[in-house]
Parts: structure tokens; sequence; C-alpha cells
């Protein structure tokens, strides 16, 4: 079976950068090119009504990356992510605002390792 | 777009098929100038990230199925706001999951107990994953409809340029 290839490391990307108009920072693309996975923030133009429950569920889901020692970063901003964090016992990631993708990049990449993961089993699997 | 294909570090032990972003999904979607929406995971919060493989059976307890339809209303309502402005939704699910398979899932209503299974146990069905499920119950509540395309890694007979022309195929129907 071939090797599990995750990197433990997680960036909170706001939607612009997920789906960025022509000449912005397009975040999904430098993420894969520097090994990190994509959590969308949400869209800035949805109703917060609709918004909450969604970032409610994002602060649930880093709860639990958090506790493995997942490397978390916020990109851009985000309305209400301050709030959910907090209400799940989090303290906010460390937070960047791009104004390229080679900057973005360069951030990315800078990052120390993540903790030891307890993943043990890939551990041996992967020497 | 379901979660793990932007963030391959939800994915369950040994199933993480990149680093992070699983690009040819995501490549397919802006070449047809779709814009992407991330779904939650379901098993990630509730069954954790040192979780065991299993097929639905295994995962469709009542406390399951209200996680999902919890986190499968916040996605609805998403979806509610993008069809009031006229937006066209295509779910982007992944083949033989037993939460996000959209035609595929997994099924042995025999597992169980320690986790140990012969390889090649005839474990894909066609259906949809208990997460699909929710949501298409929650979108039917709307009277809201979407297009839908799977990713296919899991599949016996992936093969990453059909993957393409079927999630093309679906962004294309109607």
């Amino acid at each position: 079976m071939k090797p599990d290839e995750r990197s433990f490391r997680i960036a909170l990307v706001a939607d612009r950068y997920v789906n960025p108009a022509d000449g912005e920072v397009d975040g999904l693309a430098v993420a894969a090119k520097a090994g990190w996975g994509v959590m969308q923030l949400p869209a800035a133009d949805y109703p917060a009504a609709v918004t909450a429950p969604v970032l409610a569920t994002i602060a649930e889901e880093l709860q639990e990356f958090s506790r493995h020692g997942y490397d978390i970063v916020q990109v851009g901003d985000c309305t209400g992510l301050a709030t959910a964090l907090a209400a799940a016992g989090l303290s906010a990631p460390d937070r960047m605002t791009p104004g390229t993708d080679a900057e973005l990049l360069e951030y990315l990449r800078a990052r120390p390792a993540p903790p030891v993961s307890t993943w043990s089993w890939l551990a041996k699997d992967q020497g | 777009m379901a979660h793990c294909l932007l963030n391959q570090n939800s994915k369950v032990g040994d199933g993480a098929h990149c680093a992070g972003v699983y690009s040819p999904v995501v490549d397919v979607l802006r070449a047809k100038g779709w814009r992407i929406e991330q779904m939650p995971c379901p098993e990630l919060a509730f069954t954790g990230l040192n979780r065991f493989w299993a097929v639905k059976e295994q995962l469709d307890t009542p406390a399951y199925r209200q996680h999902c339809r919890r986190l499968a209303a916040g996605v609805a309502e998403m979806i509610s706001v993008r069809a009031g402005q006229g937006e066209e939704v295509a779910l982007i699910g992944v083949e033989g999951s037993p939460s996000m398979g959209v035609h595929i899932t997994s099924s042995d209503p025999a597992r169980g107990g320690r986790p140990e299974w012969p390889e090649g146990t005839a474990e894909h069905v066609s259906g949809e994953g208990i997460f699909v499920e929710e949501l298409r119950r929650e979108l039917d509540e709307r009277g809201l409809s979407v297009r839908l395309g799977g990713e296919t890694h899991a599949l016996a007979d992936h093969d990453e340029a059909t993957q393409s022309q079927q999630i093309t195929a679906a962004l294309d129907d109607r």
C-alpha cells in the first residue's frame, strides 16, 4: 500500500484566496505547492446566521487537529472565526495576509516542522 | 467539494494520497469556471484522526446520523444562498466512502470486532454515503438539487483521466 502522504500542516484560508479574482493570490495553488492542506473559511457574502454554524464546525475539526499536534495557520481574515475558536477553547492561530503567491509560499515553507505526531504506525511505515 | 479533497490531513490513516490539496479535482473545477466551496468532514470530528477504516454499517448509528444531519443543515443553508442567487451547485464527493460517496459507498454487514479482514473484500456497492444521504434530505426539504460527481481514488479501477472526465461530465450535465 502506498504510504500515507499527509503533511500534518493545515492552512485556514479565506475564500478570496480559494476562489481568487484575476491577479489575486491563489491560496489553493500555493498550498498545494507547499504541501499544506486547506480548510476554507466561508465567503464574506454569506449572512452571519449561515456562517456561524459553519465556523463552529471548523472549530470542532480544528480541536481534533490541534490535539494531535498539527500545525495550523490562518491566511487572510474571516469575521467570526476568533469567536468560534474561543468557544471551542482554541486560541487564534498565527495569521498572515499575503500580497503575492511568493510571499505566501515563503511563509508556509518557513514554518517549523509540526510537533511529533502520535501516528506511530505511519512513522514506522515511512522509516 | 468534500473536505478531504482540499485537506488530505483529514483522511483516515493510510488514506492520504498527497500532502494536502488534491489538485486534479481542483483543476477540473477551475478549468470549467466553478467556484469552490469546501464541506466539512463528517468523520473527522466524530470519530477522530485515529479512526479505523470503516464501512457504512459500522458508522450508521443514530448519533452519527444526527451529527451528519447537523453538518448537512449548515451546508444546505450555504447551498440555499447560492441557489437563491441563481447559481448552479455541484456536489463533489468521494466514491467508496461510507460518508461521502455519491454513487458508490462501502458496505459489509458482517464487518466488526478486531479490525482485520481479507484483502479484496468486495465492500463497494452502489449507493450514497451517510452524510450525502443526510445532505440530500436537507436539500429536498428546501426544494434544492445539485449535480453529483466523485473522486475515485478508493476504487480498484481508479484512473485520473477517467475521474476527470466523469467530473467534467457531471459539471456539464443539464
